[in-house]
């Protein structure tokens, strides 16, 4: 994308002031975002980002500029402006580069770029029809699909210099369904570190009539009851809990600054001894997955609670100086006009041994929730707030009627050691996580698990 | 390549391929930026980007695409995408490319002063503010966010119709959020600001807002849960009508996701209600001479004493409408598609200041600060459940901070029950919904507010 020598003159430049490190990131991607309402296409965009991003480290003080000006001048101005927040004499020169070969580790069979649209257009459609046809209560469904090819560069004053590949894709089925009185929506949203092939192998029968089963079945659901239950939260996109409320507290974003309730606690208990929680960038085609981190770094399996115990947090370069520890190939960002920092990749409860029939059949009374929807955290103090998407009464043992308006308070680090059962039917669910290097593809998941106590809130309606 | 040269080229492609009408979109945009914890620089960015947009008809139906880059590669990859994206459109009323209008009027939004202001000079003024708000009172513990932002961007429209437009501008901002503590309770208080002015920004001023607006909200007290009178201060006002400010959009109307459908003409709003959209506001943030499809911008009425006189059109949603554009065609950049948006819209004030508004309370409600507008809030149906600080009224008096509240209502009902409208203009920095939005103090019949 950008020849050898002028990466290196960028870097030199980059350091010419005294920083101790400087890093070059080139990205060059091609975007598809169609959108289908009503049965017709709304919306069919395409576009091409290109941009360069440049980094300089001098101790704790990070610098960060971008540019789309990617003449030999404009690179140099930009790493100039760079250099120009810090100041001091030159006090190290870059290691000359050699080029990494890597291997994809997530093969792509049919390059979207290369896909007529017209394919595309036709997997929305067919989804359209399946969510639309599945009852007469659906009054809306809104498909979206997004397709890119994210090509970057990225070498370093260390001698770092790798090109990779990303390829994915999602679709969003929102279906929303009314009898008249009421509107509840319906929603699933799958995606792949793929190319054309996971649209056309995906089950569309399933998803898409999920999204209006969904909506459907929570037009008969009846308000939630507040108060202390045992929760059942269901496989998939369920693990958005821990995702938020431990997932973003293991971040050395927050662990570098004390700001998370884990800081400083490896090796602590900080979970139930059912809980191993893992991120893994590694997994094969995964919507979060990784084949090297935005910094170059190799994608890994990162365990962070063994058995209930802290084993380590996800560190990116600049926050793994200030905590004395080594990259865990966990720096990523949304684009050129981000700098890195430590971000999840697929981030899930490991699977537990108990099935999803004795976890349902040991609760007399509680609250099981199939899908999960949004909510928010407080990163300081691990306090969340979710919506539930679709949820039911457990009485005695079995599934019962099903609740709307339910949502799940508590706190991150206090649900950890009251989870009490972990199934055995581990699944991931795509997402997209925003958080200082904006927003970026990850999986989340878990297996069916329970939690002794949980505090819900139910939908007091307002008069 | 420059522009011009692209913009040539990619014109003479897009014709070889069957592009009868074409324009392109282009906007550069340079940016500085840095954050401060404690006297020390906590992160610092600067940038430089620009991008095209390409638009034209193919077969009668518009396709879209963009790049960053300004290359051989790009003009193939644009011509061919927006062929591709244009065959799937299904819609019979189309966007067109745009001749010009007779009369641009004349609108500088670029201080050449703001300009010259160098990046040590802002961090400079930026670290005396961080002074000050420690130096203020001893239960400042520290800052939640102290962010700076200046930018400058230009955008130009040019299309085969022989429309050549360009725009400029430039605005420094600045996001402060102080934490004070005192015993057990933690409180912030916030100033954002963005303005053209840089001589506006008085360090001691600006300390002395956000720490009061701290302080204020300690020793917080419970209050009964029921319906109250409300006065939304001007900042909170503001923000209530930015997350709503989509009604007024014809496009929103015509798919149904406006109640002000078929309203124009109708009493919508107390008599005393005047909502203008300016774009030629001097200080205003989305102020322009021409929108994004080229047609010269005006400044109008949308409500007035209650009626509502227009909703806001791009040149598509005033021909389904069989009307005349507004002017409030809208890209969010060179990445978005062509929607609506206001320009600078706001609540013309009246001339009750703030103390006299409190004093005509017999028991009420303060609100000062709103949150949660992204997900407590549907447009749609008008219904919101927000996240809300203040203080407790009692005879015309403060008397207390409250502690978190929830304030429930519906929008539509707001606008019919404003029963004071205040002088004290402000704008919204929550910028959930496109448009640089202002209220001043607005006070409300009755809400909805649960107290924690």
């Amino acid at each position: 994308m950008l020849s050898k020598s002028v990466i290196e003159d960028v870097l030199t430049a980059a350091l010419a002031t005294g920083g101790d490190f400087s890093e070059v990131f080139v990205e060059d991607r091609y975007t598809n975002n169609l959108t289908l309402q009503g049965g017709k296409i709304e919306n069919s965009l395409s576009g091409r980002d290109f941009g360069i991003g440049i980094r300089v480290f001098k101790g704790l003080n990070s610098v960060y500029t971008y540019t789309t000006d990617v003449t030999k001048e404009g690179l140099l101005k930009a790493a100039r402006n760079a250099a120009h927040a810090i100041s001091g004499e030159t006090i190290i020169q870059p290691v000359p580069l050699v080029k990494e070969i890597i291997t994809c580790a997530h093969p792509i069979a049919i390059h979207p770029r290369e896909t007529e649209k017209i394919r595309k257009v036709n997997v929305m459609k067919k989804a359209y029809e399946i969510a639309k046809n599945y009852h007469s209560s659906i009054q809306q469904v809104l498909v979206r699909y997004l397709d890119e090819e994210q090509n970057v560069l990225i070498a370093n004053s260390e001698g770092k210099f790798v090109e990779d590949k990303r390829v994915r894709g999602r679709m969003a089925i929102q279906s929303i369904a009314s009898d008249g009185v009421q509107i509840q929506p319906g929603f699933y949203g799958p995606g792949a570190h793929k190319g054309f092939e996971f649209f056309e192998n995906l089950n569309l029968e399933h998803y898409a009539a999920e999204a209006s089963r969904i909506a459907v079945t929570m037009l008969s659901a009846e308000p939630c009851p507040s108060g202390k239950f045992p929760v059942i939260i269901d496989n998939e996109f369920g693990g958005v809990i821990f995702h938020e409320a431990c997932g973003h507290g293991l971040e050395a974003t927050a662990v570098a600054k004390d700001n998370s309730v884990f800081a400083g606690r490896i090796g602590e208990k900080v979970a139930s001894e059912v809980v191993t929680y893992i991120d893994d960038g590694t997994l094969e085609n995964e919507w979060g997955s990784i084949t090297i981190d935005d910094e170059g770094e190799k994608a890994r399996k990162n365990v962070l609670i063994e058995n209930g115990i802290l084993k380590g947090y996800l560190i990116d370069k600049f926050n793994g100086r200030r905590m004395g520890m080594p990259s865990t190939g966990s720096g990523r960002r949304q684009s050129y006009r981000f700098a890195p920092t430590s971000r999840m990749t697929n981030t899930f409860i490991a699977e537990g041994e108990s099935t999803p029939e004795e976890i349902i059949s040991n609760t007399e009374h509680g609250i099981y929730t199939k899908y999960m929807g949004g909510g928010s955290v407080t990163p300081a103090t691990g306090d969340y707030n979710f919506a539930v998407m679709e949820a039911y009464l457990v009485k005695d043992g079995k599934i019962g009627k099903p609740l709307k308006g339910a949502t799940l308070v508590g706190n991150g680090a206090e649900t950890l050691q009251l989870v009490d059962m972990v199934g055995n039917n581990l699944g991931h669910g795509a997402g997209m996580c925003g958080s200082l290097s904006g927003s970026i593809p990850v999986n989340v998941g878990q297996p069916m698990i329970r939690v002794s106590e949980m505090t819900v809130g139910g939908s007091k309606e307002v008069e | 390549m420059n522009v011009q040269e692209f913009q040539q080229r990619l014109f003479e492609l897009a014709e070889q391929h069957g592009f009868h009408d074409m324009e392109i979109y282009f906007e550069r945009e340079e940016k500085f930026g840095c954050a401060l914890f404690k006297g020390e620089i906590d992160s610092y960015e600067t940038s430089e980007v620009a991008g095209a947009a390409f638009r034209g008809l193919f077969n009668g139906k518009m396709g879209y695409a963009f790049t960053e880059k300004l290359d051989e590669d790009s003009l193939q990859f644009l011509v061919e995408n927006a062929k591709e994206n244009s065959q799937f459109i299904e819609e019979e009323i189309q966007e067109d490319i745009f001749s010009g209008s007779e009369v641009y009027h004349e609108g500088s939004f670029h201080s050449s002063e703001l300009a010259k202001v160098t990046i040590p000079e802002k961090i400079a003024l930026f670290k005396e503010i961080e002074n000050h708000i420690y130096e203020y009172d001893e239960r400042v513990t520290g800052t939640d966010y102290f962010i700076l932002e200046s930018a400058e961007s230009e955008r130009f429209i040019m299309n085969s119709k022989g429309l050549s437009l360009k725009g400029k501008q430039n605005y420094i901002g600045m996001y402060i959020s102080v934490v004070v503590k005192q015993g057990e309770e933690t409180k912030t208080g916030t100033y954002i600001k963005m303005t053209r002015d840089f001589s506006s920004f008085v360090p001691k001023e600006i300390a002395k807002y956000a720490v009061e607006e701290a302080l204020s909200q300690l020793n917080a007290q419970s209050a009964e849960s029921k319906r109250y009178p409300v006065l939304l201060r001007n900042d909170a006002a503001a923000s209530l009508l930015q997350t709503f400010s989509p009604i007024f959009s014809a496009e929103n109307a015509q798919k149904g996701q406006s109640l002000l459908k078929d309203k124009v003409g109708e009493v919508i709003a107390a008599e005393e209600l005047q909502i203008v959209d300016d774009p030629f506001l001097e200080d205003g943030l989305f102020s322009r001479t021409f929108d994004s499809e080229g047609v010269a911008t005006v400044k109008k009425e949308i409500v007035k004493n209650g009626k509502l006189i227009t909703l806001l059109h791009n040149r598509k949603t005033a021909e389904k409408a069989g009307l005349e554009t507004t002017g409030n065609a809208y890209k969010s950049s060179y990445k978005g598609s062509l929607t609506v948006s206001p320009t600078n819209l706001y609540v013309i004030p009246s001339n009750k200041g703030f103390e006299e508004l409190i004093a005509s309370i017999r028991e009420g409600i303060i609100v000062t600060d709103l949150a949660g507008l992204h997900s407590g809030a549907d447009f749609v149906s008008g219904n919101f459940s927000l996240a809300a600080n203040g203080y407790f009224v009692k005879e015309g008096k403060i008397q207390n901070a409250v502690k978190q509240m929830t304030i429930a209502g519906n929008f539509y009902d707001v606008l019919n029950n404003i029963e004071g409208i205040g002088s004290d203009l402000e704008f919204s920095m929550n910028f959930v919904a496109p448009g640089y939005i202002g209220s001043p103090t607005l006070l409300i019949k009755e809400l909805a507010v649960t107290v924690e």
